[in-house]
Formats: structure tokens, C-alpha cells, sequence
């Protein structure tokens, strides 16, 4: 049975506010095996992101507040980690890829010194080794030239460049878990191909597990092993890719799939999920997707349904799931 | 623009006006900065009412060289038997007509010149930037001392020069900005429906800039009272006129550190001290408030002390919301069978 | 001949003949060399009343100087632009005013098109207000009949947009882009900067809209899979130049270019039955100052020939209503595989240094 490298388990995150508080994430549960790709979807707004910050611990006490029963990477506890421990952490063991490469990279350093940091910081390695194994690891992520582009400062490289420098200091210390936060949705189409195909095979080839948070479904088809499927908060599916896609449970993943447009159709309308997602001040009662679910009954407009788990590893949080008939 | 229009911008900014006197009342250093500067525009406006003597009046000089007593909180000058504390008084008038007048006009003229430079581009971005250039390189206090000297000491020639030259670090800044507004989309649909220029620099480039104008004023404010200060204390300012800096010439000059009259020299520094301190403490206020995310931790805490444990624990309980069971206990994710071979 | 294979019709709403758009690079010291971006070469182009016409390509590809151009906001360095026959940048100002009313754009990022100081109301309301002629009444009659056109309630007319998601705003962009009931509108990625579930909502009230005023849109986009589905005609771009042109059914029945090819095989497929061919093209996006000689996309493609380098491809119809330019295609004159011009490249060096600062 394959280890379990990352297990978070009931994490909560709210950030009060002015005018109350805004629940960001309630109580969800996230586990990834190693060398597993798992794919953490839902639209802007439902609390991925955040998910993905908290699990770094990267969220500040003002203005968030979180709890969290455990946090486990690699079989080691990091729930009660100081900041400062965590440091040790983040970079070494578990490494984030964060969307906008722009911004994620210090635009008055040259790149190869911004990876050269993460090897001298973590690493016993001097100056000169730090350097060469740079220039590996972008030769690993594909840059052409990696010697003299590793000179160069983030803005006189393009946006796919960019990107893959992201991925090489994310994987340079060969960390157990990554982290990618919508790592391709600022990229051209083609560019895109590039580095999703880059991070692919990083991932396969290292073995190293990865939890890939995105709003695009097809990414999560190329890539993804297994799927959580998030709505406002809340966790509300989980299976495997193939499950997911050729057998949706959840009516939202279904609008989800639903709403994507294929190249293979001929002309129609575009299926879209009415509505949008609710304020995350102002969640509706009951299960938060009621007003826009075409099977809604008055049971989900009182009651909050529970996460299931059914066989095969699928998880499903609905009262009304396909392939049921709509009881009372 | 007719006239209804003016009058509902004119509302419009008077509104949001008042809703920046309240986000300034609501943070806390904000509430020290708008305090201090509503008590000395109040001293200022009632001098008359609240110093006990006249300062300008010569027929009420008393003795002189007193030290500070119930009659006089402050004493009185060495060299005129003034009192000291209606000096003070009547100084700040000088201060802070001072300060606000010239930091108005900078204001006007940098905000204009900054969004013309900036907006129209070109020949007049030309034209205004290089005479940004040149008159930064004038020293302005050689200019004051000779224009000074050629049209005798007032505060005109003071606020005439700062205004000269004062506008021009405020254009800058504001032609930055321009330049970046200006390629906004929502100015291209504007221009595009067929707006004019006049239309867009005043409806959406200039209240673009609104923030960094006033945060921008209440700074420089409180520069000019500094230099306004120095300036008396050089003897440049108007002779007749009470003003702070003046009072500190006459204090060094009229042998207070000889005869121990500390009183003499800590009433006018202090004086200075505050009303400096209260513009540039609503200044950096100013920007907390419009920049979001610079916001002191210490302002976020003040939220959150409110908040004790209980609420919080309330918070996180609410979000357990699901029909509860029988088996209240939460299912241990790792008890869940996890996908076989899930790979390609 | 018309360059998206179409027959002359005789009054297209827009026409485009041979347009190139310059722009000068600031000189590094004076005297140096002018160096010019090419962001539009040579682009001839016709649109019809009521049709949508897709405009693809990635960045630096020149769409976005061409939707300006098309708008009356960038004069061309060449070419003229027409519409409704009138040739757009002779005309006198006032008249200039009154066809650009005609015309409005909807803007890619939803959160920089509107200004954040405006309420709702002002925001949708401010196209008829600089025309002026209408009553207060009037006009707030007309922005509640387009907030609810649009999906958005009653209440929402004095909020600002900071109270909305992307996907509202862009609806917000477009009841204000239909206030002056335009002929012409260019929609300039308008759903690239959402999520794509929300991505449905938007283009369904775009066609919606289209279908119930008659409106021409230009769609400009790098997702085939939504132009597929919504335009008549449309036009592949590749660093300024129109690299295949045509009817979009022809065009995807039967995609010839490498360049288009490649865009198609991009598109992740959720399809999780079909294994499609992947070209994944090396290297990036080259700049757009002093591009190549020759074609444009010689250096990233796979089938690229020794003639590619030096000799530009024009547009050339393989069938009715469908248009390439690659040599590959259209193949080379006897003369030129004498001289050895149809020899394949073999793999590609990846061009030296990206999108320099421009």
C-alpha cells in the first residue's frame, strides 16, 4: 500500500472582516499518496487558494484565523510547527508554484540567484555547487542556454520562461510534496502545452506527489491522478480522474464538465450553471449549492449534507447524487 | 458642465469627503492626527477669544522678562514684555494660514500641470517637464533672500516662491499616475463613445489621482510649516507678524538660554512640533486608508482584541453544519480506501 | 479577392485592404538605428452585417493592434480601413465621432474596464451621457433595461464594482459596450480572464445579444474551442501576419497550416476516449521588432523548409472559402526547389533571446 505523503485533516480557515466573517474554508480533508498527482478544483472564490496557503502555512494570524486538527507530511507532524521551524519546511519538503510567475519572482534578482538561494539555504552547498546545480535544474525544466539565462532578471524572460523557472525552484530540493496554484492559467495556449507537459513529467519522473489547484478542468485531465472537487468552502467530491470525468456524482461537477467547450462539438450553446457562487459572507442555508442545482429539494435547502465516502476511494457531499433516484 | 452637474459633483466629493474624516476617526492614530489639527484650526480661528492678551497690542505689555504664573501660563518675553502664550496663539494663525494656503495652491497647480503633462502628452508633456526641470534647479532660499531684499520682507514673497516651486514634485508624481490611468480600459470606452478630453481628464483622470493629491497636500502642509518656521526664524518673514519661528529668533536673540527662559524657546518648538506632527500623522493615516494593504498590523489587532476566544470557537463551530447523526464522530479521512492505481 | 475566401459581397460592414500598423521603438541613443514593431503586417480582411468574426492568435500576435485599428483608435501605418464604405481615419472629425459611435469593444480584463470609482449606474449609463441629448429619466430607463438584459437586478445600480466577481463585471462592460445600441462590436478576449465554468454565461448573453440586435461582432481569442462554436469567418494570426483565413467550418474541417494545426492540438481535451496528436512546439514566442524575412513561424515549426527563411508566404485559397499562406502548401516554384528551397530544416535551434524589451 503506497504512503500517505500529505494528510490535512479538518482545516478551517476564516478571515473576519468589517461587516462579519468570511468563511474561506470549513473543515476539509485532503489526502495524497506519494508520486500521486491530486487535483483540487472549483471556481474563483470557493477556497483553494487558501487551502493551498494554509497547508504552506503561509496564511498571517491578522487577517485570517485557522484551525486545523492535523497536518502530516510525509509522516511528520507539522500541525503544531512554530514559524520559524517551518521555515525549514517550506522549500526542502514542500514547495509551491505560485501563478503569476511575475510576481512570484524578485524582480531586482537574477533568476539564477533567486534558485541559488533555495539550494544555500536548505542545502550545505557553497556558492560554486549552488550555481551548477542551478544550471541542472533549469537544463531539467527545459530553458535553452541555462548558463547564460541564468543571468538574466525575470522580466527579460517571457512568460512560459518564467513559469518553468518557477517549476525549477519549486522541484529543486526535490521536495516530497508541490504545490501548483494555477500554474498555467496566465500562459498562451501553446506556451501552456510546454509547461504543463514540463511540470508532468517533473512530477512523474521524480516521483514526487503533487497537489495541482486549478479552475481548469482540462488541465485536471492531463495531469491529475485523482480530483476533490470544491464548492465554496466545502469539499463536495472527490474520485479518481477517470471516475470523475466519465461518471460525475455531484450535479456541480457535472455543470462543470458540462460548461467546458470541446473542440469535438458542433455548434451549440454553451451548457452554463446559472447563477453564481454565493458570497462567501453570505452562504445560503442548507447545501451551499442549492440555488443553482437543477435536482435541489427542500431537504437540501434545510440540511447540509455530509461527506460519504463510497467505495473505490470516491467521496460525494449531496443528498441527491446522479445515479439516484430523488427520494424524498 | 452645467451647473447641476458641478453641484452634484461638488456632492458627490463632499460625500466621500465625509466618509474619509470617518475611516481617518475610526483608526486610531488617524483620531490623534484629526484632533490635533481640528484643535489648532480652532485656536487659530479664535485667537482673539482665547489669548488672554492682545500681543499686538502695545499698550498691554507688562513687565518684562516674567517667569511663568498664574496671570501668565507661559511668562513674557525679555525684550517686550509680551505674553508669551498669546504669541502662541496668535502664531499658529501665521503657521497654518501658511501651510494650508500654499499647500492648496501647490495642489491646484501640481495636480493640473501633472495631469496635463501626463494626459495630453506630447508638445505641453514636453514643455511642463522641462520647466519642472528647471525650476527644480533654482535654489529657492538665495531666491527668497534676494527677492526679499528687493521687494521688502512678507509672507507673499514666502508663499509666492513655495508655490513657484513647491508644485512641481506633486506634478511629477501625478504625471506618473496620468500615464498609467491614461491606458486604462474604461478611458478607452469613453473615448470611444466620443468623449472629449476635457471629459476624461476631469471625470476620470483627475479623481483617479484624488488620493494622491490630498495625501500629498496634508504632507506638504506640514514641509511648508517647517520651512515657513525656518524662514521667520532668518529674519525673512514678515517683521510685524507673530509667527513661531520669529518667536525663536527673538528668544535665542533676546538672551533666553542666558537667563534659563526655557518656557520662551519650548512654547514655539513644541507649537511647531505639533501642528508638523498632526499633518503628517493624517498623511501617513491618509495612506493606510487608501492603500489597503499597507495597513499596520497594529490597526488589524485592534479587531481582533475585540474578538475573544469564544467568538472564534463560535465561528469554527458554525462551519461543522452538517445534519448531524447518530455517529456524530467525524470520519477519519485516512480510514477511507483510497483509489487503486490511479495513474496514466 | 477577399482575404477570408469569401466573394466580394458587395457592402461589407467592415473592410480591411492591406493594412500594416507600425509602431517606432524608442531609440536606445539617438542616431542608432530606427528599429520598428511590425505588430501588423498586411492584413486584408471582410466582415458582414450580422456575422461574428473570430480573430485567433496568442500574444504578441498583433490582434489586439488589429481590433484598434478596426476601431479608429490606431491610424495604420498602411492600408485603409472601411465601414459601411466610408474609408474610417479620412473622415472629418465629426463625422469620425459619429461612426465610431457605431462601434464599441469589450475589453479582456474584466477588472481595469471599469472604473472603480463609478458606480454601476454611471458606468453603463456614460456612453449616452457623452453623447448627451437624454434626460436623466431617460437614461436610467434605458441602463434597468440593460441590467436586466445583462442578469443583474435593480439593486445593483449604485453599487461599485468592487461588489462584483469578473464574471458580473464583464457583464457590466457589456450592457455599457450596447447602451448606444452599436453595429459593431469587438469583443477582445472577453472571457480569458475568467473561470472557465463562468466562461458559458458570457458567451451565451453575447449571442443572445447578437441574435435579438443584429450586431456584427469581431472575436478575438486564443481558445479554437469557443471560436469553433460561435463565428462564421475567421483569421489565424501568427506575429502580425494572417497565417490561414476562411470560413471556420472549412478551416476546422480541414486545418493546413503547421501553426493552426498546433493551436488545435494545444487545447487540452477533457474527452477522456480520444488520443489526439500533440505538436508541442519548441521555444517561445519570438518578438515582434524586425521579425523575420520570410514566414513568420518558420523558426517554431516543425515542417519548416531551407526557402521558409527568406521567402514571405501569401495568403493562397486551396478551396472555396478557405485560405493558407505556408510553403508547405502551397509548395515552391521550380526555380526555387532547384535551388534547394524545399529541403526540410532539421530541428529547430530555439531562438536566441524571447520577447526583448520593447
Amino acid at each position: 500500500m503506497t504512503e500517505t505523503v500529505l494528510e490535512v485533516r479538518n482545516l478551517k480557515v476564516a478571515f473576519p472582516c468589517a461587516g462579519g466573517v468570511i468563511r474561506a474554508v470549513e473543515g476539509i480533508d485532503l489526502v495524497t499518496k506519494k508520486g500521486e498527482c491530486v487535483a483540487l478544483v472549483g471556481e474563483s472564490g470557493c477556497g483553494k487558494s487558501v487551502t493551498a496557503l494554509s497547508i504552506m502555512k503561509l496564511l498571517r494570524t491578522p487577517p485570517s484565523v485557522s484551525r486545523i486538527d492535523k497536518l502530516e507530511l510525509d509522516g511528520r507532524d507539522l500541525t503544531h510547527l512554530t514559524d520559524r521551524d517551518m521555515e525549514r519546511v517550506r522549500g526542502k519538503d514542500m514547495a509551491i508554484i505560485f501563478q503569476d510567475a511575475m510576481t512570484a519572482l524578485n524582480p531586482v534578482m537574477t533568476v539564477g540567484k533567486q534558485i541559488d538561494e533555495v539550494y544555500r539555504r536548505h542545502t550545505k552547498l557553497g556558492k560554486k555547487e549552488a550555481r551548477e546545480q542551478t544550471i541542472r535544474a533549469l537544463e531539467l525544466v527545459g530553458v535553452p542556454e541555462p548558463r547564460s539565462r541564468a543571468k538574466a532578471f525575470p522580466h527579460e524572460l517571457s512568460g512560459g520562461m518564467r513559469q518553468r523557472v518557477l517549476i525549477a525552484l519549486a522541484f529543486a530540493c526535490m521536495p516530497k510534496l508541490i504545490i501548483a496554484d494555477e500554474p498555467t492559467t496566465s500562459l498562451d495556449v501553446t506556451i501552456q502545452a510546454q509547461v504543463l507537459d514540463v511540470l508532468k513529467s517533473m512530477q512523474r519522473n521524480h516521483d514526487v506527489s503533487a497537489l495541482l489547484i486549478t479552475h481548469d478542468l482540462s488541465v485536471v485531465a492531463n495531469m491529475a491522478d485523482a480530483v476533490y472537487v470544491m464548492y465554496s468552502g466545502k469539499i463536495v467530491g472527490r474520485a479518481p480522474k477517470q471516475q470523475l470525468f466519465m461518471d460525475p456524482l455531484h450535479p456541480y461537477t457535472q455543470g462543470l464538465l458540462a460548461s467546458v467547450p470541446r473542440i469535438s462539438d458542433g455548434k451549440q450553446a454553451f451548457v452554463q450553471i446559472p447563477d453564481t457562487v454565493p458570497h462567501p459572507m453570505r452562504k445560503p442555508s442548507g447545501c451551499y449549492f442549492h440555488p443553482r442545482c437543477f435536482r435541489a429539494s427542500d431537504r437540501c435547502r434545510e440540511h447540509m449534507p455530509r461527506l460519504e465516502n463510497l467505495e473505490n476511494g470516491r467521496q460525494i457531499r449531496c443528498w441527491h447524487p446522479l445515479h439516484q433516484e430523488r427520494g424524498a | 458642465m452645467s451647473r447641476r452637474n458641478v453641484l452634484l459633483q461638488v456632492a458627490r466629493r463632499g460625500g466621500s469627503f465625509m466618509s474619509l474624516l470617518k475611516k481617518l476617526w475610526q483608526h486610531p492614530k488617524g483620531r490623534v492626527g484629526l484632533v490635533l489639527v481640528g484643535c489648532l484650526v480652532l485656536v487659530a480661528v479664535l485667537a482673539p477669544v482665547l489669548a488672554p492678551y492682545d500681543p499686538y497690542d502695545v499698550t498691554q505689555r507688562v513687565e518684562k522678562g516674567l517667569h511663568p504664573s498664574l496671570a501668565h501660563p507661559l511668562g513674557t518675553t525679555i525684550t517686550t514684555g509680551q505674553d508669551i502664550l498669546s504669541m502662541l496663539i496668535y502664531g499658529s494663525r501665521v503657521s497654518l494660514m501658511i501651510g494650508i494656503s500654499t499647500g492648496v495652491a501647490i495642489a491646484f497647480l501640481g495636480a493640473l500641470m501633472g495631469v496635463m503633462a501626463g494626459y495630453i502628452g506630447g508638445f505641453v508633456d514636453n514643455l511642463i517637464m522641462r520647466t519642472v526641470d528647471i525650476l527644480l534647479v533654482i535654489p529657492t532660499l538665495p531666491l527668497i533672500i534676494v527677492l526679499t531684499n528687493l521687494l521688502g520682507r512678507s509672507y507673499f514673497v514666502i508663499v509666492m516662491v513655495f508655490v513657484v516651486f513647491g508644485w512641481t514634485g506633486l506634478a511629477r508624481v501625478i504625471r506618473s499616475l496620468v500615464l498609467v490611468l491614461k491606458n486604462s480600459n474604461y478611458v478607452k470606452a469613453a473615448e470611444l463613445a466620443g468623449a472629449s478630453r476635457w471629459y476624461i481628464m476631469t471625470k476620470h483622470i483627475l479623481p483617479g489621482t484624488s488620493h494622491l493629491i490630498i495625501m500629498n497636500t496634508t504632507l506638504t502642509c506640514a514641509g511648508i510649516m517647517v520651512a515657513e518656521a525656518g524662514l521667520s526664524f532668518l529674519g525673512l518673514g514678515d517683521p510685524t507678524a507673530i509667527s513661531w519661528g520669529k518667536m525663536l529668533a527673538e528668544a535665542q536673540g533676546g538672551g533666553a538660554l542666558l537667563f534659563g527662559a526655557w518656557w520662551w524657546i519650548l512654547a514655539p518648538g513644541v507649537g511647531i512640533f505639533l501642528a508638523v506632527f498632526s499633518f503628517m500623522r493624517i498623511g501617513i493615516v491618509m495612506e493606510e486608508v487608501f492603500n489597503p494593504r499597507m495597513k499596520a498590523s497594529s490597526s488589524i489587532y485592534k479587531l481582533f482584541k475585540h474578538m475573544n476566544n469564544t467568538y472564534l470557537d463560535e465561528v469554527f463551530r458554525s462551519m461543522d453544519n452538517e445534519e448531524s447523526d447518530e455517529s456524530a464522530e467525524r470520519p477519519n479521512p485516512s480510514d477511507a480506501p483510497l483509489p487503486e492505481g490511479s495513474h496514466d | 479577392m477577399s482575404a477570408n475566401g469569401k466573394r466580394w459581397s458587395s457592402n461589407p460592414l467592415l473592410e480591411m485592404e492591406g493594412v500594416s500598423v507600425d509602431f517606432p521603438v524608442k531609440r536606445a541613443y539617438p542616431f542608432s538605428k530606427k528599429r520598428w514593431i511590425q505588430a501588423v503586417t498586411d492584413v486584408s480582411l471582410q466582415i458582414s452585417e450580422g456575422e461574428t468574426f473570430g480573430i485567433v492568435g496568442e500574444s504578441g500576435c498583433g490582434k489586439s493592434t488589429l481590433a484598434n485599428a478596426m476601431i479608429g483608435m490606431v491610424p495604420p501605418t498602411a492600408g485603409t480601413v472601411r465601414f459601411q464604405g466610408d474609408d474610417l481615419y479620412s473622415l472629418k472629425p465629426k463625422a469620425f465621432r459619429a461612426a465610431r459611435r457605431n462601434m464599441q469593444m469589450i475589453f479582456q480584463d474584466p477588472f481595469s474596464s471599469l472604473n472603480p470609482r463609478f458606480t454601476v449606474y454611471d458606468i453603463i449609463k456614460e456612453p449616452m451621457y457623452i453623447r448627451g441629448g437624454a434626460s436623466e429619466a431617460v437614461m436610467k430607463d434605458k441602463v434597468l433595461e440593460l441590467l436586466q438584459l445583462v442578469g443583474l437586478d435593480e439593486e445593483d445600480l449604485y453599487r461599485y464594482p468592487s461588489d462584483f466577481s469578473g464574471g458580473q463585471r464583464q457583464r457590466i462592460g457589456i450592457a455599457r459596450a450596447i447602451i448606444l445600441n452599436p453595429k459593431f462590436l469587438v469583443c477582445d478576449e472577453p472571457v480569458s480572464g475568467l473561470d472557465v465554468s463562468v466562461h458559458a454565461q458570457i458567451l451565451n448573453l453575447l449571442t443572445e445579444i447578437q441574435k435579438s440586435r443584429n450586431l456584427t461582432y469581431v472575436f478575438i481569442s486564443h481558445n479554437l474551442a469557443v471560436v469553433k462554436n460561435i463565428c462564421q469567418d475567421m483569421l489565424v494570426m501568427y506575429l502580425g501576419k494572417a497565417m490561414e483565413a476562411g470560413e471556420s467550418t472549412a478551416v476546422f474541417a480541414n486545418p493546413l497550416h503547421p501553426y493552426t494545426k498546433a493551436l488545435l492540438s494545444a487545447i487540452l481535451d477533457i474527452d477522456m476516449h480520444r488520443a489526439r496528436e500533440r505538436i508541442l512546439l519548441e521555444g517561445d514566442i519570438p518578438s515582434p521588432i524586425d521579425p523575420p524575412k520570410g514566414c513568420r513561424f518558420w523558426q517554431r515549426c516543425p515542417f519548416a523548409m531551407v526557402g521558409c527563411e527568406t521567402i514571405p508566404a501569401e495568403l493562397v485559397e486551396v478551396e472555396p472559402g478557405h485560405q493558407v499562406a505556408c510553403h508547405l502548401v502551397s509548395g515552391f516554384s521550380e526555380k526555387q526547389k532547384a535551388v534547394g528551397y524545399d529541403r526540410p530544416v532539421s530541428p529547430q535551434p530555439a531562438p536566441e533571446k524571447a520577447s526583448a524589451a520593447e
